[in-house]
């Protein structure tokens, strides 16, 4: 027996999950019948209906704030719902309090990792379940006992660790290993590929895979279609709250589900502007600093320039350290063809430099602060004058992002905590396209956007390099830099290994050089 | 099966629940002097209400500069000392035949500093907040103190102890000197875009820094404000009690941060408004005021405002919390 298998079948005895509450694979284990959420008035889950069966993969699909996470927390008992009736095996539940959806054996991966970023990774696995021996905690058994099961998992992931040295992307994993240890009937995985790597993806495809062969019911969430189709026996597809569909994976396309999921369709999602290239706007020459190590690259204006690369591999600290973030060791920058140095964030965005950062949580947003104000942060002073804000103007500045990048919110005044992952990243491109600049680096920019708003957000590039912008385009997700970069640098370990013209490369190629082998 | 309803708010607009708990604190104020007025009759009297105003208005002043600093999701523990402290300073210089503007210039002066040098503990050798200002709480107080050897500084300067009992258009001076604190106040944290980067960094540096705010500058800028309005009510202080004495002052640090709590401010940063603390300030003053005329024993004074403190914040924790 496997050491995730051991663990879980420990959760299963201490839960005490009745004999009862089973039912034979392709049996509906999970029915919910008018189930809706209202937060205060906005109707995040209208009355939806729709049922889970035993064993299955069972892919939801839908726009940014469609309500897919909404039911995901209903589901287990982080909020709670203002209507409706969930049953569990067939007998009504309520589904209160997380205890209860874990009691049950029902678990998820949240969109947000939500880990304790202080404690090791062993910890974090055992949180709420740690091992006692007479009332002492087993550190190193359960470390042990947590090594096994990523080892296990096929994670490389050391147990003692702090979670916090990690990427997000290995966070993701941890927070997944601790849900699959816990003896589960039924897990649910909130966009879990957002911050993989493809290898990571494809361990965690592993999992989900061999979790449904024990007849685990498996929940999927992801805005990415070729993973939908590659994994699940059905799709369910939210649109502003309400169901509107089911199919099964064989009976349906990827058009037919975009349609379903936006009400229109789309020609052509990588949209690419054909933009005669210009000037050089920046170019560094053996650039080093804390992650990275001797790049040399240029930007010219009208041009994308894509990087590419393993989580890690050391491209958002090329970029905090060309806007001036981290300090830069070695190396030159030139800004159309001035020799600059750039020692904080203010002297990048006098110069023309804007970065929209990785992580929307940590980097990207004030959370607990209006959209507006997170959307008029970079340009308060050119919305000034002297020493007061001019209102009218930082209300319509705002109000025109929201609306350009379709922020699906009531009022600008609504908390940006209170925005669904993908919209909370709009605020944050909004922000940089508000601002303007000349060198524009988008770091995962489409992280958590729906399609529809992907193909958007591609367009607005286009818009951009008309202007005569560039752009650097770091993005983890091989299908959007190869489309869309004129030039692709490939990054390995914190350096620039390989360089390609649009196109130039198989998809093979460029991800041999990404992993190096 | 029971259908749950549960009522929750949706995260209004904070334009919205500013104004609200504005209103909320402000109809509890006057409940407060309506209540009192018919408990009992010296309640009033011209004469307490202008002694009401003057206690309150010391401690709205701090409250107003701490809040600057709760914002930013610090903490000044330092103030009751810089009020002590400074009076101090402003007897010696007057005692010492420095002219009367120069003393107060000076002695404002003095509150920048120490404000700069808390924004330099912090933001260059990265202590945390409570630690550098809990640090200059106790040395300002021993500073003081051997200079004045232990004892007190009299001043002899009439126009400056006059100061403190004037009226001015029937209303006390010191509660002019609010509003004369609170209208740039209001001004700089609701209307400036330096207000605005207050909350920023309070609610996240790392994103504040990337968008362009100096968030070094931003929290010197905090500090300095909560010490030079600390140095302000030492000049103030120094006034009405008509000495200069190390030791006054004490506690003060506690009631201006509760005044800002109860005023709606959030210790975690980020949430507060300046009309707030205000109000917290005169609802404790009150609370002090009516319970003396009431003659309850001053130390379930203190019983009251601890409960008033858990009350208020609890309420406004259930406003708040809209997405359960
Ligand atoms: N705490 C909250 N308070 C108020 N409204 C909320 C809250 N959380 C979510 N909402 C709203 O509920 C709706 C559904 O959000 P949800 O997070 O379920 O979307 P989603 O389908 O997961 O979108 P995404 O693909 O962007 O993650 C959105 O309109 C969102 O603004
Ligand atoms: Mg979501």
């Amino acid at each position: 027996m496997s050491s995730l298998e051991e663990l879980s079948r420990r959760h299963e005895d201490q839960a005490g999950l009745a004999e009862s509450d089973t039912v034979p694979r392709g049996a509906p284990i999970l029915e919910l019948r008018g189930l809706q959420k209202k937060y205060g008035l906005v109707e995040a889950l209208k009355p939806v209906t729709v049922s889970f069966l035993a064993g299955e993969i069972h892919a939801i699909v839908g726009e940014n704030g469609a309500g897919k996470s909404t039911l995901i927390k209903l589901l287990t008992g982080v909020i709670r719902r203002t209507a409706g009736e969930v049953f569990w095996c067939g007998k009504p539940v309520q589904l209160a309090t997380p205890t209860e959806a874990i009691s049950r054996g029902i678990n998820a991966v949240h969109q947000e990792v939500v880990l304790c970023p202080h404690l090791s990774v062993a910890a974090n696995m055992f949180l709420g379940d740690e091992m006692n021996r007479n009332g002492l905690m087993r550190k190193a058994a359960m470390e042990k006992a947590a090594q096994a099961v990523l080892d296990d998992l096929g994670f490389h992931l050391p147990a003692g660790a702090r979670l916090e040295s990690l990427t997000i992307g290995q966070q993701q994993l941890v927070a997944t290993a601790k849900a699959a240890m816990r003896g589960i009937r039924f897990i649910i995985f909130d966009e879990p590929t957002a911050y993989l790597t493809r290898q990571e993806s494809a361990q965690l495809f592993r999992l989900i895979r061999r979790l449904r062969d024990q007849g685990v019911t498996v929940v999927y969430i992801s805005h990415r279609m070729e993973e939908v189709f590659e994994l699940a026996d059905r799709v369910s597809v939210l649109r502003d709250g309400t169901h509107v569909g089911t199919r099964l994976i064989g009976e349906t396309n990827e058009n037919e589900l975009i349609a379903l999921m936006i009400n229109r369709s789309i020609e052509q999602i990588y949209h690419k502007e054909q933009v005669p290239a210009g000037d050089v706007i920046v170019e560094t020459k053996g650039l080093s600093g804390p992650g990275f190590e001797d790049v040399s690259l240029t930007v010219r204006a009208g041009e994308i320039v894509g990087l590419y690369g393993l989580i890690g591999a050391g491209r958002s600290e090329f970029a905090l350290g060309l806007y001036g973030r981290q300090p830069v060791t070695a190396g030159e920058i030139f800004w159309e063809g001035r020799k600059v140095s750039i020692p904080n964030e203010r002297v990048a965005m006098a110069l023309g430099i804007a970065l929209a950062p990785e992580s929307r949580r940590d980097q990207g947003l004030c959370l607990n602060l209006p959209i507006g104000l997170n959307i008029n942060l970079p340009v308060l002073k050119r919305l000034s004058s002297g020493l007061t804000i001019r209102r009218g103007d930082a209300a319509r500045n705002a109000e025109r992002q929201i609306a350009d990048l379709r922020i699906k919110t009531p009022s600008r005044h609504v908390l940006a905590s209170a925005m669904s992952g993908g919209n909370q990243q709009k605020i944050v491109i909004g922000k940089w396209l508000s601002h303007g600049a000349r060198l524009f680096i988008f770091d995962e920019p489409t992280v958590g956007v729906d399609v529809g708003t992907k193909a958007e957000i591609y367009r607005l590039f286009g818009e951009l390099l008309k202007q005569g912008a560039g752009i650097i385009l770091i993005s983890s997700y091989l299908p959007e830099v190869y489309e869309l970069a004129d030039r692709l640098h490939v990054f390995r370990g914190g350096r620039l290994v390989a360089s390609h013209d649009h196109r130039a490369a198989t998809h093979e190629d460029v991800l041999t050089q990404a992993i190096g082998s | 099966m029971s259908v749950e309803t549960t009522t929750e708010s949706a995260p209004a607009p904070r334009k919205g629940t500013n104004i609200l708990l504005g209103l909320t604190l402000l109809g509890l104020l006057l409940a407060l002097w309506v209540a009192l007025g018919f408990a009992t009759n010296a309640f009033w009297s011209p004469n307490n209400i202008s002694n009401l105003l003057r206690q309150g208005a010391m401690t709205a002043i701090l409250a107003v500069g701490q809040t600057f600093v709760i914002i930013t999701a610090g903490i000044d523990l330092s103030v009751g000392a810089i009020v002590g402290f400074t009076s101090v300073i402003v007897a010696w210089l007057l005692q010492a035949g420095v002219p009367l503007w120069a003393s107060i210039i000076l002695t404002l002066l003095i509150g920048v500093a120490i404000g700069a040098f808390h924004g330099f503990g912090i933001v260059r050798m990265g202590l945390p907040p409570f630690i550098i200002t809990l640090a200059t709480l106790t040395s300002l107080r021993g500073i003081g103190l051997l200079i004045t050897n232990g004892s007190t500084i009299s001043i002899s300067h009439e126009g400056f102890t006059n100061f403190s009992r004037a009226d001015f258009l029937g209303i006390p001076s010191l509660f002019w000197m609010v509003i004369l604190v609170g209208i740039p106040a209001f001004i700089f944290l609701h209307l400036s875009r330096f207000g605005r980067y207050l909350f920023a960094v309070g609610s996240n540096k790392e994103a504040a820094r990337l968008s362009g705010v100096n968030v070094d500058r931003t929290i010197y800028l905090a500090y300095i404000l909560s010490a030079t309005c600390a140095a302000f009510v030492g000049l103030l202080l120094a006034s009405r009690i008509g000495i200069g004495n190390a030791t006054q002052a004490e506690g003060w640090e506690l009631q201006a941060i509760a005044s800002s709590v109860i005023g709606g401010t959030s210790l975690f940063g980020a949430v507060g408004s300046v009309h707030g603390p205000l109000l917290g300030a005169f609802i404790l003053a009150t609370i002090n005021n009516g319970a003396n005329l009431l003659n309850v024993n001053s130390f379930w004074q203190r019983i009251i405002t601890g409960l008033l403190i858990i009350i208020i914040v609890y309420f406004d924790q259930l406003r708040r919390r809209g997405s359960r």
